[in-house]
C-alpha cells in the first residue's frame, strides 16, 4: 500500500495548487461536492495538472471517471503498474 | 523563468494582492506570464487576478459577449487576464454551450440585454457544414461553400439587427485528421480543400462591423497534432486542446484591443547592431554587416519587414547615439540598405539619452507614449526606457539578428481590423508635418505661416466611401475628441440616413502635400431646435492651422441651414482630452454648465455671430481630388 500512499502524498500537492489552498488534506472519499470550487470548469484544470505531475495520458473515459479521490487514486495505481 | 521559479513569484503576486499593492500585482504577473505558459499556469494567472477587486486597477470598461458552440468557460477568465494586460477590464457574458442561433435570433435574448460592445462568435471547424462528395462538380463545391457560409452571415444580420455591437468571428481551424491524407490538398473537394475555401469566402463576406479571428492560424501556430486534444472534445466538448488556452485567449485580446484601437502606431528605432550589424562610427559604411553573410542577411529581412510595416501605416523614426551625417550614410549610400531616409518620419541621431529623444519625438508628431514601440539591441537602453517611460512598449530582443523579425511581431504590437488609403500615406502625412514645421521657421508671424501654406479643404457628408477612415478616427482620437463617443462602423454606416442627424468629414491640402481626412463631426438636431454636436474629433497632426475655426463656421453655416437658433457643444474631460477643454470659449461658445468637470457651451445664433478667421479655402470634393472641370 506505499505505493497509493506516495500517490497520495503527489496528488495532495496537485490538489493544494490548483484550488490555491494549503490547507487541503484529501482522502479517498473526498468528491467535488467537499470542495467548493471544484465545479466542470475546475475539473478539467485538475485533470490537466494530475496528467502533468504524473506525466501520463488519460482517456476520455478516464477523464470523467476522475469525479472523487480515491478513483483518481486507483487510475493512477493502475497505470502505474503497466 | 522556469516553471518553478515562476511558482515562486506567483506566491509573492498573491500576498501583493492580499496587501492591497494591486497595480504592482498585476506588473508581476505581466513580467512572467506568456501566452504558451500551459492551461494550469493560465488558470492561476487568471485565479489571481479574478482576486483583485475590479475597480483597484486603472482598466477601461469593456463588455464582451461570447456566443461558443463548445465549452469556452476555461477561455473566458483566462481572456479576461490577458485583456487586462492590453488595458481592459472585461465583463464577460457567455450564452450557454451551443445556443448560438437562438440567442441571435431571439432580440429578446440575455444577449442583448446584455449590450456588448464586442460579441465573439466561438465555433470551430465542426461547424461549417460543408462536407461534399469525393469528385464533386466546381458548382457542387460552390453550392456548398456558398451555404456553409450563409449560415455565418446570417447570424451576424441578426446580431447587427438587434445591437450595435462589433463582431468577432473565427474561422475554421482546420483539423489535423485527413481522410484522403495529403491528397486532401490537391482536390478541390478534398475536405482540407473546402474548410481553406470556406474560411477564404467567409473573409470575403465581411461586411463593416465584422472582423475574423484567426483560429486557424492559432491552431497551426501551436501546433495542428496538440491542438486536436479530442478527450477533451469528447469528454466536455472543448474545441481545441486545454494548454492552447493562452495562445487563443492572448490572440483573442490582441484583436479585441485593436478593435477599440488600442495598437501601436510608432516604432523607434535604434541603427547599430539593430539595423545592421557593427557600429558605422567605427566600423564604417563598408565594415558594417549588411546584406552578406547569414547575419547581414538577417539584417537585410529585419529592415523589410519593417518596410513592410511602414507601407501598412507604421511610422519609422530613428533614435541612435551618433553623429547625424555617419548615422545617415548607411541610409543614402549602402547597397543593401533597405530602408531609406523618405521612410522615416524623424530621424535623431545625437548623443543625448534616448529617454529625452523619445519624448521629443512624441511630441514632434504628436502621438503618445503608449502608441509607441522602442527596438534597441542595448538591454541597458531598454532597461531605461523601460524605467523612465513604462508607457512605451520595450520588446526583449534576442541577440541573434535572425530572430528579430519573430520578437517583434510576437507581440502582435499591430494589429489592426481595418485598413485604408489613409493607413498607406500616414508616413509621409507625417513628414511632409516635420517639414512644415521647418518652413514655419521661415515666418515671424502665424498668420502669414499658414498664409503661405496655401491650404485648402474639402468638406462631404459622410458616405461608403470614407466609412473606415471615419470610424478610425473617431475610435482613435484620444486628445481632441471632446465627447469621448466611441461609434463602430455600422453605427456610423446606421446614421448615414438618419434624418437629425448631420455628419460632415473634412480633408486637408496644402503646398507640402494632402492631409487627408483629418476631421469628422456628428450633429444631431434636437427637439428643442437647437443643433447638438455629438461628436467632433480631429487629428493633432493639423492643430493650429485654423481648422478648428473652419469647421467651427460649417458646423453654424449647418446649423441655420436647417433653422436651429442654438448650438449645443459639450466637453467630456478624460485623461487624454485637456487640449480641447476650453475650445468651445475660444470659439466663443458661452458655458452654460458645468458638473464634474463636464462643461456644456451654446453659441446662440439670433444674436451677432462670431467670425472665424482662416487661412482655408473651401472646395468641392471633385476639385480637391484633382478632377477640375467637368
Amino acid at each position: 500500500m506505499e505505493e497509493r500512499t506516495e500517490i497520495r502524498k503527489r496528488l495532495n500537492r496537485v490538489f493544494r495548487e490548483v484550488f490555491g489552498d494549503d490547507g487541503i488534506e484529501i482522502s479517498d472519499a473526498m468528491t467535488a461536492k467537499d470542495i467548493d470550487e471544484w465545479d466542470s470548469l475546475m475539473h478539467i484544470v485538475l485533470v490537466v495538472a494530475v496528467e502533468k505531475e504524473f506525466g501520463l495520458r488519460l482517456n476520455a473515459a478516464e477523464v470523467g471517471k476522475l469525479e472523487n479521490v480515491g478513483a483518481m487514486i486507483d487510475i493512477l495505481q493502475a497505470r502505474a503498474k503497466k | 523563468m522556469t516553471e518553478a521559479e515562476k511558482k515562486e513569484i506567483l506566491k509573492e503576486v498573491k500576498k501583493y494582492i492580499k496587501d492591497g499593492l494591486h497595480e504592482k500585482a498585476l506588473k508581476v504577473l505581466g513580467g512572467l506570464s506568456e501566452p504558451s505558459d500551459d492551461f494550469v499556469m493560465q488558470s492561476r494567472y487568471a485565479a489571481l487576478f479574478k482576486s483583485i477587486p475590479e475597480d483597484a486597477l486603472r482598466l477601461k470598461k469593456l463588455r464582451i459577449a461570447i456566443l461558443p458552440t463548445s465549452t469556452t468557460s476555461h477561455l473566458g477568465d483566462v481572456l479576461k487576464y490577458w485583456l487586462a494586460r492590453e488595458g481592459f477590464a472585461a465583463d464577460i457574458y457567455e450564452a450557454g454551450y451551443d445556443v448560438v442561433h437562438q440567442t441571435a435570433l431571439d432580440p429578446k435574448s440575455p444577449l442583448y440585454e446584455f449590450k456588448p460592445d464586442i460579441t465573439l462568435i466561438f465555433t470551430n471547424y465542426r461547424d461549417v457544414k460543408c462536407e461534399v462528395r469525393p469528385g464533386s462538380s466546381a458548382g457542387e463545391i460552390q453550392k456548398a461553400l456558398a451555404g456553409s457560409v450563409r449560415d455565418f452571415t446570417s447570424l451576424w444580420d441578426a446580431i447587427q439587427k438587434n445591437s450595435n455591437s462589433y463582431i468577432i468571428q473565427n474561422n475554421a481551424d482546420t483539423p489535423y485528421h485527413r481522410v484522403f491524407g495529403n491528397y486532401e490538398a490537391a482536390a478541390p473537394w478534398g475536405h482540407l480543400n473546402m474548410l481553406r475555401a470556406f474560411n477564404l469566402e467567409l473573409a470575403k463576406a465581411v461586411p463593416p462591423g465584422v472582423t475574423i479571428f484567426d483560429l486557424d492560424h492559432a491552431a497551426s501556430a501551436y501546433g495542428k497534432k496538440r491542438w486536436c486534444d479530442m478527450r477533451y472534445w469528447y469528454h466536455s466538448k472543448h474545441a481545441f486542446a486545454p494548454d492552447a488556452t493562452g495562445p487563443v485567449a492572448y490572440d483573442l485580446a490582441k484583436v479585441i484591443g485593436s478593435v477599440k484601437g488600442s495598437a501601436k502606431k510608432c516604432v523607434i528605432l535604434d541603427l547599430d547592431n539593430t539595423l545592421w550589424g557593427g557600429v558605422v562610427g567605427d566600423d564604417g559604411l563598408d565594415g558594417i554587416v549588411l546584406g552578406n553573410g547569414p547575419a547581414g542577411e538577417a539584417f537585410v529581412d529585419f529592415q523589410k519587414f519593417l518596410l513592410k510595416l511602414k507601407r501598412r501605416g507604421v511610422m519609422l523614426a530613428v533614435c541612435s547615439k551618433n553623429e547625424e551625417e555617419t548615422a545617415k550614410e548607411p541610409f543614402l549610400s549602402h547597397p543593401d540598405m533597405q530602408l531609406k531616409l523618405d521612410d522615416v518620419v524623424i530621424f535623431r541621431a545625437n548623443w543625448l539619452d534616448k529617454v529625452s529623444n523619445i519624448k521629443e519625438i512624441s511630441s514632434i508628431l504628436n502621438i503618445g507614449l503608449d502608441s509607441m514601440v522602442f527596438v534597441d539591441d542595448n538591454p541597458a537602453e531598454r532597461e531605461l526606457v523601460r524605467q523612465e517611460l513604462p508607457m512605451v512598449s520595450v520588446p526583449e530582443l534576442p541577440e541573434d539578428p535572425s530572430e528579430y523579425v519573430a520578437a517583434l511581431s510576437s507581440h502582435a504590437y499591430f494589429e489592426t481590423v481595418s485598413f485604408s488609403e489613409e493607413d498607406i500615406k500616414r508616413s509621409d502625412y507625417y513628414r511632409a508635418d516635420v517639414t512644415r514645421g521647418q518652413f514655419q521657421k521661415t515666418y515671424t508671424d502665424l498668420s502669414g505661416y499658414l498664409k503661405g501654406l496655401g491650404m485648402e479643404m474639402a468638406v462631404g457628408g459622410f458616405d461608403d466611401f470614407n466609412l473606415s477612415r471615419i470610424a478610425q478616427l473617431i475610435n482613435k482620437s484620444n486628445q481632441f475628441h471632446l465627447t469621448t463617443t466611441r461609434y463602430t462602423e455600422s453605427q456610423i454606416k446606421a446614421m448615414f440616413s438618419e434624418k437629425n442627424k448631420y455628419c460632415r468629414y473634412f480633408k486637408l491640402k496644402d503646398r507640402f502635400g494632402d492631409n487627408g481626412l483629418i476631421s469628422a463631426v456628428i450633429l444631431e438636431k434636437a427637439k428643442d431646435g437647437s443643433l447638438a454636436v455629438d461628436t467632433w474629433v480631429m487629428s493633432c497632426r493639423v492643430l493650429s492651422r485654423g481648422v478648428e475655426e473652419f469647421v467651427c463656421a460649417e458646423i453654424v453655416s449647418l446649423a441655420r441651414q436647417s433653422g436651429c437658433k442654438k448650438i449645443k457643444g459639450r466637453y467630456i474631460p478624460t485623461k487624454k482630452n485637456r487640449l480641447v477643454s476650453r475650445l468651445y470659449e475660444r470659439l466663443s461658445f458661452k458655458m452654460v454648465k458645468e458638473e464634474n468637470g463636464e462643461t456644456h457651451w451654446e453659441l446662440d445664433l439670433d444674436g451677432e455671430l462670431p467670425s472665424y478667421e482662416t487661412f482655408i479655402k473651401k472646395t468641392s470634393s471633385e476639385e480637391y481630388a484633382g478632377k477640375k472641370g467637368l
